[in-house]
C-alpha cells in the first residue's frame, strides 16, 4: 500500500512536469508557493488533513479556507465574479454545470486526460464536469443515497431484518408494521420541506421504476412523469396512513436524521455521510440498502464533491498539480479513512470499509448512481421554495391533486429552463 | 454634497496660506467639516455608494455572474405584476400587524412592572433582558428544536397541558407555524423594547404623577392621562422600531419555517434572498429592495411626523 502510494505520488509529480507545458504560461511554471484553496464547512473533518498531506510531500503548499455551506454558492460566485476568488475550489457536483456555463472555471480537459486512473473515476462525476464537450472539473469526494433501516425495529415488529423491502409494497408493508408497534413509532421520516434532500432521497424512487426527473442534457424537465406520480403517490399514502414521523412535512433537511437516531422510526433515505453519524452514536443497530423502485429496481444519487481550478487563478501550477494529486491513491485513501467515499471505483472495494457489508451497499450505489444535468439546478432543484420542493410538499402533504401540483411544477421548471 | 467634503483640508491649507481672508466664522466651518468628514465618509462608502448601485443594478438584467444588460424599468413593471413578490408582500405586513402589538404590549407591561427602585426590580430586568443578547439567529434554532415534533421540550409540555399531542407538528400550518415564530420574537424582543419604555417612563417627573393622585386620579387614570402622553416619543420610536424591523423580517422565518408549509410564510426580504442567491439574479433583487426600502422610508417618515407633534404638545 505504502509503496503504491509513494508511486503515485511520482507518478503526479512526473505528470505534472510534464503536463504543465502546453498549458497556460503559469501553469508551465514548477509547482511552488502558494495556491488557496476553498471548501466547505461540512469538509472541515477532511480537508485540512488532505492538504497537510500534500503539503508535506510537495514544493508547493495548499492554504485551505473554509466557507459555511449554506452560503458557499453565493461567495463563490461572488468572489470568482470579482476575480477574489481562490485558485482551487472544491464544488458541490450539481452546481459544476453553471459555475462551467459562466466561465470562471479553468478548463481541466488535458489535464483528465493525463491521468492514468481517468477511466476509473465515477462516471456521474465526470458527465457534470462537461460543458459544451470540456472538462472543467475533477471528481473529488463522492456521496451515495440510500435507505438506511433500524434493524431492531424490524425484527420487533417481526420483519426480517436480513431483508430489507425491494419494492414500494414491501416498504408500506414494513412501514404499516413498524408503526403497529406504538405511539411514537413511525415507518418512514423525510425532509418534506428541503429540495437538494429530495433529489438526493426520493429522485432515485422515480429512476429505479425507469422514469426520469430532467433530461440527460437538462433542457427538459419531467416532473409530470407517471413515475414521478406513482413515487408520489407512495409518499402520500406513507403520510396519510400516519406512517411517516409528523416533522416530515416541514423539516429542511435539519431533523430527519436525529428523528431515525431517536430509534422509532423504521426507514430513511440518506447518503453516506450518516453511517458515520449511527456509528459514532451506538445506539442503533442499522441496516443499509439501495433505495427501491415501484416494482424493484434500484438507484441511488451520485453526490459528491469536484475539484476546480478557477480561471482568475494565481497559482496554475500548484493548483493543477494539487487536483491530480487529489483524485491519486494517496488522497483518495486518505478520504476513505475519514469514512469519505472515494471517488475511484478501482479503489472503492480495497480502500472504503471494506470490512463492513454496509459501506459496500454505499461504494456499489456510488457506482451506479446518477446526478441530474442542469446549468439552474440551484433554481429548480436546491431552492427550497423552488418548483421541485413545493411540488412534493403539495403531494405528498396538501392533499389536492397530485397531477396539478405536477403540472404546475413543470410548468415553473420548464419556464426556469427556458429563460436560461 | 460630499463631493464637497473630500477637498476640505486641502481647501483649509490654501485659505490658512492667504491668511487675513481666513476668518474666524470659516475657520470653524472648516474644522467642522474636517471632524465630520470620517463619519460622512463611512456613510458615503457604506451607505450613499452601496444605494446607489443597488439603483444602478436594478435597471439592469444583472446576473451573479456574466455580462448584464441595460433594461430600464423591466424589473420594477415585473415586480408590480409578480404573483409571489405580492404574496410576500402580503404576508410581511400581516406578520407585522400581528407581532407590533403583541410585543409593544408586553414590553409595556415589564417597563411599568420594573419601573421602581430596588434590587428585585433590576434582577427582573435583567433576566426580562437576557434573551436579547441572543443572536437572532441562534434564537431561531434554538426555537426549532424546542418545538420540533417528537424531539423538543415544547411538546411534552403541550401534551402535559393537553394542548397537543406527540403528533402535533406546529410548523405544519401557516397559521400555526407563524404563531410559533411570533413567540420566538417575542420572547426575543420584548426586553429590548422593556428598555427603551424603561428609560421612557424614568423621564417622567415623579411629581407630575404624584400631582395627579393628589388631584384624585386612580393609577389607572393617571397612567392614561399623564404617563401615556408623556411616553409619547419614546413611544413613536419604539413603534418605528419595531415596525421596521417586522418589515425586514428574514433570519426567523428563513430558519425556522424555511417559507413552509408551500411556501405560505415566505416575507419580503426572503423573496429579495431567493432572487439574488438562489436564482442569481441581482438586478430584479435590487428592484424589489428599492421597492421595499421606499415602504421603510414612509415609516420612517411617519416617525419624524409623530416626534414633531410631541414637540408642539
Amino acid at each position: 500500500m505504502a509503496a503504491a502510494a509513494a508511486a503515485a505520488i511520482a507518478l503526479v509529480g512526473l505528470a505534472g512536469c510534464g503536463g504543465g507545458d502546453d498549458n497556460s504560461s503559469s501553469a508551465s511554471d514548477e509547482p511552488v508557493g502558494e495556491a488557496t484553496l476553498w471548501a466547505r464547512d461540512s469538509q472541515k473533518g477532511f480537508i485540512n488533513l488532505l492538504a497537510d498531506s500534500y503539503n508535506k510531500s510537495h514544493e508547493g503548499k495548499i492554504k485551505v479556507s473554509v466557507v459555511p455551506a449554506a452560503s458557499f454558492v453565493q461567495k463563490f460566485g461572488t468572489a470568482a465574479a470579482s476575480g477574489s476568488g481562490p485558485d482551487i475550489a472544491s464544488i458541490d457536483l450539481v452546481y459544476l454545470p453553471y459555475f462551467a456555463s459562466k466561465g470562471v472555471l479553468d478548463d481541466l480537459t488535458p489535464v483528465l486526460d493525463e491521468l492514468e486512473w481517468k477511466d476509473d473515476l465515477s462516471q456521474a462525476h465526470k458527465d457534470l464536469a462537461v460543458y459544451e464537450g470540456k472538462t472543467y472539473a475533477l471528481p473529488f469526494t463522492a456521496e451515495a443515497s440510500v435507505t438506511f433501516y433500524n434493524k431492531g425495529l424490524f425484527e420487533k415488529a417481526g420483519l426480517d431484518p436480513s431483508a430489507p423491502p425491494t419494492t414500494y409494497d414491501e416498504m408500506l408493508e414494513a412501514a404499516r408494521a413498524i408503526k403497529k408497534l406504538g405511539e411514537g413509532h413511525y415507518g418512514f421520516v423525510m425532509a418534506g420541506q428541503c429540495g437538494g434532500c429530495n433529489i438526493f432521497e426520493f429522485a432515485p424512487h422515480v429512476w429505479a421504476s425507469g422514469g426520469e426527473v430532467l433530461s440527460e442534457d437538462g433542457r427538459t424537465a419531467s416532473f409530470d412523469s407517471p413515475e414521478v406520480t406513482a413515487a408520489l403517490e407512495f409518499y402520500r399514502t406513507m403520510w396519510e396512513e400516519g406512517l411517516m414521523a409528523p416533522s416530515s412535512k416541514t423539516d429542511n433537511g435539519s431533523t430527519q436524521g436525529g428523528t431515525f437516531q431517536s430509534g422509532k422510526v423504521g426507514m430513511v433515505n440518506l447518503g453516506a455521510f450518516f453511517v458515520q453519524t449511527l456509528a459514532a452514536d451506538e445506539k442503533i443497530d442499522f441496516g443499509v440498502t439501495p433505495i427501491v423502485g415501484q416494482n424493484g429496481g434500484t438507484a441511488s444519487f451520485a453526490g459528491g464533491d469536484e475539484i476546480a481550478v478557477t480561471a482568475g487563478a494565481k497559482n496554475k501550477a500548484v493548483a493543477y498539480d494539487f487536483v491530480k494529486w487529489s483524485t491519486g491513491d494517496e488522497a483518495q485513501t486518505l478520504l476513505a479513512e475519514n469514512s469519505i467515499v472515494p471517488v475511484r471505483t478501482d479503489l472503492v472495494e480495497t480502500v472504503y470499509g471494506p470490512d463492513d457489508e454496509r459501506y459496500k451497499v454505499l461504494g456499489e450505489s456510488m457506482s451506479t448512481g446518477r446526478t441530474p444535468y442542469s446549468v439552474v439546478e440551484n433554481e429548480i432543484i436546491n431552492d427550497n421554495n423552488g418548483p421541485w420542493a413545493t411540488m412534493i410538499n403539495k403531494a405528498v402533504f396538501g392533499g389536492g391533486d397530485i397531477a396539478a401540483a405536477q403540472a404546475e411544477a413543470q410548468k415553473a421548471a420548464q419556464a426556469i429552463i427556458d429563460a436560461g | 454634497m460630499t463631493a464637497t467634503l473630500t477637498p476640505a483640508p486641502s481647501a483649509a491649507a490654501t485659505q490658512r496660506r492667504k491668511g487675513p481672508w481666513l476668518t474666524q466664522r470659516r475657520r470653524r466651518q472648516l474644522v467642522g467639516l474636517a471632524l465630520v468628514s470620517p463619519a460622512l465618509l463611512v456613510v458615503l462608502v457604506f451607505f450613499l455608494i452601496p444605494l446607489g448601485m443597488t439603483f444602478w443594478m436594478s435597471l439592469h438584467d444583472w446576473p451573479l455572474l456574466g455580462e448584464h444588460s441595460w433594461v430600464g424599468l423591466d424589473n420594477y413593471r415585473q415586480a408590480v405584476q409578480d404573483q409571489t413578490w405580492i404574496d410576500s408582500v402580503i404576508f410581511t405586513l400581516k406578520y407585522t400587524v400581528f407581532i407590533t402589538p403583541l410585543l409593544f404590549v408586553a414590553a409595556l407591561a415589564l417597563a411599568v412592572l420594573i419601573n421602581r427602585p430596588g434590587r428585585p426590580a433590576r434582577v427582573f430586568q435583567t433576566i426580562f433582558f437576557l434573551p436579547v443578547v441572543i443572536g437572532f439567529a441562534a434564537a431561531a434554532y434554538l426555537w426549532l428544536y424546542l418545538a420540533q415534533p417528537g424531539l423538543g421540550p415544547l411538546t411534552d409540555l403541550a401534551v402535559h397541558l393537553g394542548l397537543g399531542t406527540r403528533e402535533s407538528n406546529w410548523f405544519a400550518t401557516s397559521t400555526s407555524a407563524l404563531v410559533t415564530v411570533v413567540l420566538m420574537v417575542v420572547w426575543k424582543m420584548t426586553g429590548m423594547q422593556m428598555i427603551l419604555l424603561l428609560s421612557g417612563l424614568q423621564s417622567i417627573p415623579v411629581e407630575l404623577t404624584e400631582a395627579a393622585r393628589i388631584d384624585g386620579a386612580g393609577p389607572w387614570q393617571s397612567f392614561r392621562h399623564v404617563t401615556l402622553p408623556l411616553l409619547r416619543p419614546t413611544l413613536a420610536l419604539v413603534l418605528v422600531f419595531s415596525v421596521a424591523g417586522s418589515l425586514l423580517a428574514f433570519d426567523q422565518f428563513f430558519i425556522m419555517t424555511s417559507g413552509g408549509p408551500s411556501n405560505t410564510t415566505i416575507t419580503a426580504v426572503y423573496q429579495i434572498y431567493r432572487t439574488s442567491f438562489i436564482n442569481f439574479d441581482l438586478g430584479y433583487g435590487a428592484a424589489l429592495s428599492a421597492l421595499l426600502m421606499v415602504v421603510l422610508a414612509a415609516v420612517s417618515a411617519l416617525q419624524m411626523l409623530l416626534l414633531r407633534k410631541t414637540d408642539h404638545s
